[in-house]
């Protein structure tokens, strides 16, 4: 009994904190989609029926996807040789992939736009070394937003495959090679499957942060690369729209949830997040 | 890391409440911050501190400064009551938040006819008092029941000639021929001001617009956006469209004329140009949220001082804001009146905002623009 008391003691206070700022909020966000600007499931209809919508869910869907593929792959080959290769550098690697977490997105995103505007470092590089002759379209489109996304998602696919990889015992990579595999076939047959749950946490990390991104869609994108969220600002804050506004963030969670469900199939959802060796 | 926005807040909320207690963050503030959070039926409502200042909210940068140093200046010579500005941006879902959470800090805020009529459909807004405010100091047409003008300002077409080699747009029809006037253009990320030009560039006479602007009008005009998309990039705030043309990102774009203004002045000599040809003129709008902090009458006081012809005139030279009061025309320098937007040579090549137009189609014709352009 009272073992249970100091359980609950112990829990209470951050219980208390996710109640009252967290799920209150949301299922007054609930309320509000079926309540405002009258009750019924109107803002629902509305929602199905607009086809912005059904644009931005899929251009959110398509952004939040080519940015954890290109993550992945990015992400893999540096987590792959800071944990293998380099042994005296690693500190020094290390803090490179957690620099970005000090600087705000908001700068992060800003120096995007330095470097990739029409007369911006970039261009102007290319523009001096006579290799292009008017300046490359590199933001204000869907190619800056996945660039400058890329990089503000990379620290959350490298780290938890890190530490998948630094958990990985050498002895089965010799082991494999002892018995004659290829470098590359004890790659792919022994090390690879080994790093999947470190793949697997990494990309839905990022997937998953990406759906609820427009920091930087809305800086980059020239205002056409529009995010379900800033769809959702856009109809909360300019029309007080906040029925349609919270009928949309609804979907967004929901979308976001059946992501995991559907993850959950293929990955141990616990022992990735809870269990990393 | 704030790579997502709902971590912010409550990371506000602590950091008010430090600067709130460390007495670097007055009541108020810190009142305001936490109904912005949507905190405040915590705290409880007592004590909204008595009138000892005005606060006005507008839309950041240089306009509050101006707007402290000058009306806010003269307020306070005139009544002894201080004038605090506020740049966080009074969108009427902010508004909306503070009155319905019962913190509001703002007493008068800097709107405009379309917003101040969704304010008013949610009934944020307080019918402003003509006893106080006279009537006969704005353009006819801008006193409202429950908004009145504060300023001039028009959607004008803007164009750097040094981007333009093959030479510059004369109308809205040469800003859609991509074919002889290459570059990127500029448009707002709404639909405000914005399909009056797409009607010009199908050849809709200034006068027809409105009348053109039908559904199916609107359809043909959001028709015209979609065809032009691959060479537009959207502005969200007025400060995006003054970078895009300082960066020489765009060559040519509607933007507001108060931009303009400040552009001719920051870019080099023959790289900017803006006409007021088959512009919009439309009234900026002041608002007084329900329940005020400083009082209506403190509100209406302010509204009514910032109507002085002298006042209005000096506003636009600093920052190109035209006079809604019509005695202030001939106050402006001469060599400035050209970019008055409120002289009767200029307003007479413009179309004129219709609110009527913009409470009927706007939230319909919104979701059809953003459609058109993104994706």
């Amino acid at each position: 009994m009272n073992e249970k008391l100091r359980y609950w003691m112990l829990v209470l206070p951050a219980l208390a904190v996710m109640i009252l700022f967290y799920i209150w909020p949301v299922l007054n966000i609930w309320g509000i989609s079926v309540t405002e600007p009258s009750a019924g499931l109107g803002n629902y209809t509305r929602m199905f029926d607009s086809n912005a919508v059904r644009v931005s869910f899929v251009l959110t869907f398509r952004v939040a996807a080519i940015t954890t593929i290109l993550c992945l792959l990015l992400g893999y080959v540096l987590a792959y040789t800071i944990s293998n290769f380099a042994t005296r550098v690693r500190p020094l690697m290390l803090g490179l992939v957690l620099l970005p977490f000090w600087v705000s997105v908001l700068i992060r995103s800003f120096a995007w736009i330095v470097l990739l505007g029409r007369s911006g470092l970039v261009n102007d590089a290319l523009m001096d070394a006579g290799l292009i002759s008017t300046p490359i379209r590199f933001m204000h489109n869907e190619l800056g937003v996945l660039i400058a996304m890329v990089h503000v998602m990379l620290p959350f696919a490298v780290l938890p495959m890190l530490t998948n990889m630094r958990g990985i015992d050498g002895s089965y990579m010799r082991a494999a090679r002892g018995l004659g595999a290829s470098e590359w076939r004890a790659f792919r047959e022994v090390y690879f499957p080994q790093t999947l749950p470190g793949v697997f946490s990494g990309g839905l990390l990022v997937f998953v942060l990406s759906l609820g991104f427009y920091i930087t869609p809305a800086l980059l994108g020239g205002g056409r690369v529009m995010m379900i969220s800033e769809y959702i600002t856009y109809q909360i804050q300019e029309f007080l729209n906040w029925g349609l506004g919270a009928a949309l963030s609804v979907a967004l969670l929901v979308a976001t949830a059946i992501v995991l469900l559907v993850a959950a199939r293929f990955v141990n959802l616990r022992k990735t997040f809870l269990e990393r060796s | 890391m704030d790579t997502s926005d709902r971590h912010f807040q409550s990371d506000l909320a602590e950091i008010a409440a430090e600067k709130y207690k460390a007495g670097t963050l007055s009541r108020r503030g810190f009142l305001s911050a936490m109904g912005a959070l949507g905190l405040v039926p915590l705290l409880g409502n007592r004590a909204l501190a008595q009138a000892s200042e005005v606060v006005v909210c507008n839309w950041g940068g240089e306009a509050s400064d101006i707007l402290r140093d000058l009306l806010g200046k003269a307020f306070e010579e005139e009544t002894g009551i201080p004038v605090r500005v506020d740049g966080d941006g009074p969108s009427p879902g902010k508004v909306r938040a503070m009155v319905e959470s019962g913190a509001v800090v703002w007493d008068v805020c800097d709107s405009a006819a379309g917003s101040a009529m969704v304010m008013n459909d949610a009934g944020v807004v307080q019918e402003i008092d003509y006893s106080i405010v006279d009537k006969g100091k704005v353009l006819d047409g801008t006193a409202l029941p429950f908004a009145v003008g504060n300023y001039i300002f028009s959607y004008a077409m803007a164009y750097n000639p040094t981007m333009l080699p093959g030479g510059v747009p004369q109308n809205w029809a040469d800003v859609w021929n991509v074919k002889d006037f290459p570059g990127m253009r500029t448009f707002r990320k709404s639909v405000r001001g914005q399909l009056e030009t797409a009607a010009q560039a199908m050849g809709i006479a200034r006068e027809e617009v409105y009348a053109f602007l039908d559904d199916e009008g609107i359809k043909a005009a959001i028709a015209k956006f979609r065809e032009l998309r691959e060479n537009i990039i959207v502005w969200g705030s007025g400060s995006d469209s003054q970078n895009l043309f300082l960066q020489n990102e765009v060559a040519m774009g509607n933007i507001y004329s108060t931009r303009a203004f400040l552009l001719k002045d920051q870019m080099e000599p023959g790289t900017f140009k803006m006409t007021y040809d088959g512009a919009l003129l439309q009234p900026g709008m002041w608002v007084v949220p329900k329940n005020n902090p400083a009082g209506a009458e403190t509100a209406m006081k302010f509204i009514a001082s910032a109507q002085d012809p002298q006042l209005q005139a000096d506003w636009f030279v600093a920052i190109g804001n035209g006079p809604i009061n019509p005695a202030a025309a001939k106050l402006v320098p001469a060599e400035l009146s050209e970019w008055n937007p409120n002289t009767p040579e200029n307003v007479a090549k413009q179309v004129i905002y219709n609110d009527e137009w913009y409470g009927k189609n706007q939230v319909a014709a919104e979701e059809l623009y953003i459609d058109a352009l993104i994706g």
